[in-house]
């Protein structure tokens, strides 16, 4: 357990590129969308309403995920190793690591959807954090969602690296053609059958709740095939 | 004596080429030893895969009696930077070492800030911007300072200049006296680190070509030198590794110790001894095994 906190401790030693870094894009994203919907609110006379005042820069920080997820693997793994630590202890402390970013993200993005609801979208209709549809149940449903959110993208940015690592560009581009392949049959499938109803039928079913569990559930697919590339990759 | 690491018939073979060609050896507690061979001979590969950091196509390696791979009780107590380490983006030196010490349980972190200071590490540069030789130093500082029961150091000298060379290698054995360990240093630039070595092994082309301590080395092969026709009838029936003629003075040399009484009887018949120094020999025990072989071959 020690060197399994190591090495989530290992990631944070730059504290740039897991603190200040997604910070500023947050920060950034925020003072832009706010300077638009400042300019529109002026031209307007009025703010616009929620529904109309969402304006996405919310998953600015969750790309910049992506790429964390995928240095996690391709830059820290191969210092792990000469660190002496074990593919599964690496496994889990960065594992460990991404789950804490991905809470401490949901928790910033529920606590700032409070101040951002009262103010009216921060007095211009700015809405970043209290992201409608996923922050309208109970505010436990919308941090579970955010979590999740996070924490696949950085999964993905991980496997995305585990393939490449051990398989190399090659490996990884056909499987990546063959993902695409195989959604674009699926597509073709729902299609032909004529199924989009109950496609669009389950979706409207969902809620922010079992989105989130089933983004959880993709993190875990992936979260396992990583580590079973993983445990036969060299650095 | 007691081993810390058992090699049997170790073979790595990657698609078209085989780097490690069924190694067998066995390093001893607390000695140093100098994993010697040209570049490409599959020196890292062989330290690779002792630490777990690459996997054996066939063969067996025990480190402290176990398996090291995902061994956490084995790994713990090793340390193999390589030679072309990575380390993680944006990482200055001082992260690399804060780590390290996380990591290491008998880290010394005086002895890694006396390092620091005689290496003239610029410890707040991102260390894809340091040069060569100061990357090398980071690899060097975390080796010495880990204080792990072994120890590898891959070419730990790459881009360092004469003067901190040696202060590697005086810092080396200093602490080495005083916290001894089992050291493997891989090298092509032998008489360097011959005084340092204990033991040394020869790998070629993927095989072992010698495993002997320094001290039987020394006596491994002799060089005569002397008129030509006194020094081929001594050469008749010996192992020649190497023989070069000037006019009418031969100096050739030989494997295989010399006794006291042959000794005499050379010295009487006018020829000089000269001890072989470890690299002529590595050189010419290396070029040997190439010309049997082709020879071979051509058979």
């Amino acid at each position: 357990m020690n060197r399994t906190l190591a090495v989530a401790r290992m990631q944070l030693v730059n504290k740039q590129t897991f603190i200040w870094v997604p910070l500023l894009i947050i920060a950034g994203a925020f003072v832009v969308s706010w300077l638009i919907y400042f300019i529109i609110t002026s031209a307007m006379g009025d703010a616009p309403a929620r529904g109309q005042g969402f304006n996405g820069a919310s998953q600015a920080a969750l790309w910049y995920f992506l790429v964390i997820g995928v240095q996690a693997m391709s830059l820290t793994f191969p210092f792990s190793q000469a660190m002496s630590v074990t593919r599964r202890t690496f496994y889990l402390g960065t594992g460990l690591l991404a789950a804490g970013t991905g809470a401490v993200l949901a928790t910033l993005y529920t606590l700032l959807a409070v101040p951002e609801l009262a103010t009216g979208g921060w007095g211009v209709g700015s809405y970043m954090f209290a992201v409608p549809w996923v922050t309208d149940g109970a505010w436990y449903e919308g941090w579970l969602f955010f979590f999740a959110v996070t924490l696949l993208v950085f999964v993905l940015g991980f496997w995305v690296a585990t393939i490449y690592k051990r398989f190399g560009s090659a490996v990884l581009t056909t499987l990546l053609m063959g993902l695409a392949l195989a959604i674009v049959a699926l597509i073709a499938l729902v299609t032909w059958q004529g199924w989009w109803g109950n496609v669009g039928a389950w979706f409207a079913a969902q809620t922010p709740l079992t989105m989130a569990l089933w983004m959880l559930a993709l993190t875990v697919a992936l979260g396992i095939s990583s580590y079973g590339t993983l445990r036969r990759a060299t650095p | 004596m007691s081993p810390v690491i058992e090699v049997a018939h170790l073979t790595k073979r990657y698609r078209e080429t085989v780097a490690v060609d069924d190694v067998s050896f066995v390093v001893e507690k607390d000695t140093i030893y100098g994993l010697l061979g040209r570049n490409g001979a599959g020196k890292t590969t062989i330290m690779s895969i002792l630490t777990a950091q690459n996997f054996a196509t066939s063969g067996e390696v025990r480190v402290f009696g176990e398996s090291p791979y995902e061994n956490a009780h084995v790994l713990s107590r090793m340390c193999f930077v390589r030679e072309s380490q990575k380390y993680p983006d944006d990482a200055t030196a001082a992260h690399a070492l804060r780590i390290a010490r996380l990591f290491y349980p008998n880290w010394d972190q005086d002895l890694a800030d006396r390092l620091v200071e005689d290496f003239q590490l610029p410890l707040t540069r991102r260390i894809k911007k340091l040069s060569r030789g100061q990357l090398s130093a980071v690899g060097v500082i975390i080796g010495l300072a880990s204080r792990a029961e072994i120890t590898f150091f891959d070419e730990p000298y790459l881009g360092l200049d004469a003067v901190a060379r040696q202060l590697f290698y005086d810092r080396l054995i200093a602490d080495y006296s005083e916290h001894p360990r089992t050291i493997v240093l891989s090298s092509h630039l032998i008489d360097e680190v011959a005084a340092l070595l204990g033991h040394v092994i020869v790998v070629d082309r993927g095989r072992v070509l010698l495993d002997e301590s320094a001290e039987e080395l020394r006596e491994r092969a002799t060089t005569v030198l002397g008129d030509t026709a006194t020094v081929d009838r001594f050469l008749s029936g010996r192992d020649v590794i190497h023989r070069e003629s000037l006019g009418r003075v031969t100096s050739a040399t030989v494997l295989g110790a010399l006794s006291p009484l042959e000794r005499r009887e050379l010295a009487d018949a006018g020829l000089e001894l000269a001890a072989v120094p470890l690299q002529q020999l590595v050189v010419r025990l290396t070029l040997h095994a190439a010309d049997t072989e082709t020879r071979e071959v051509v058979r």
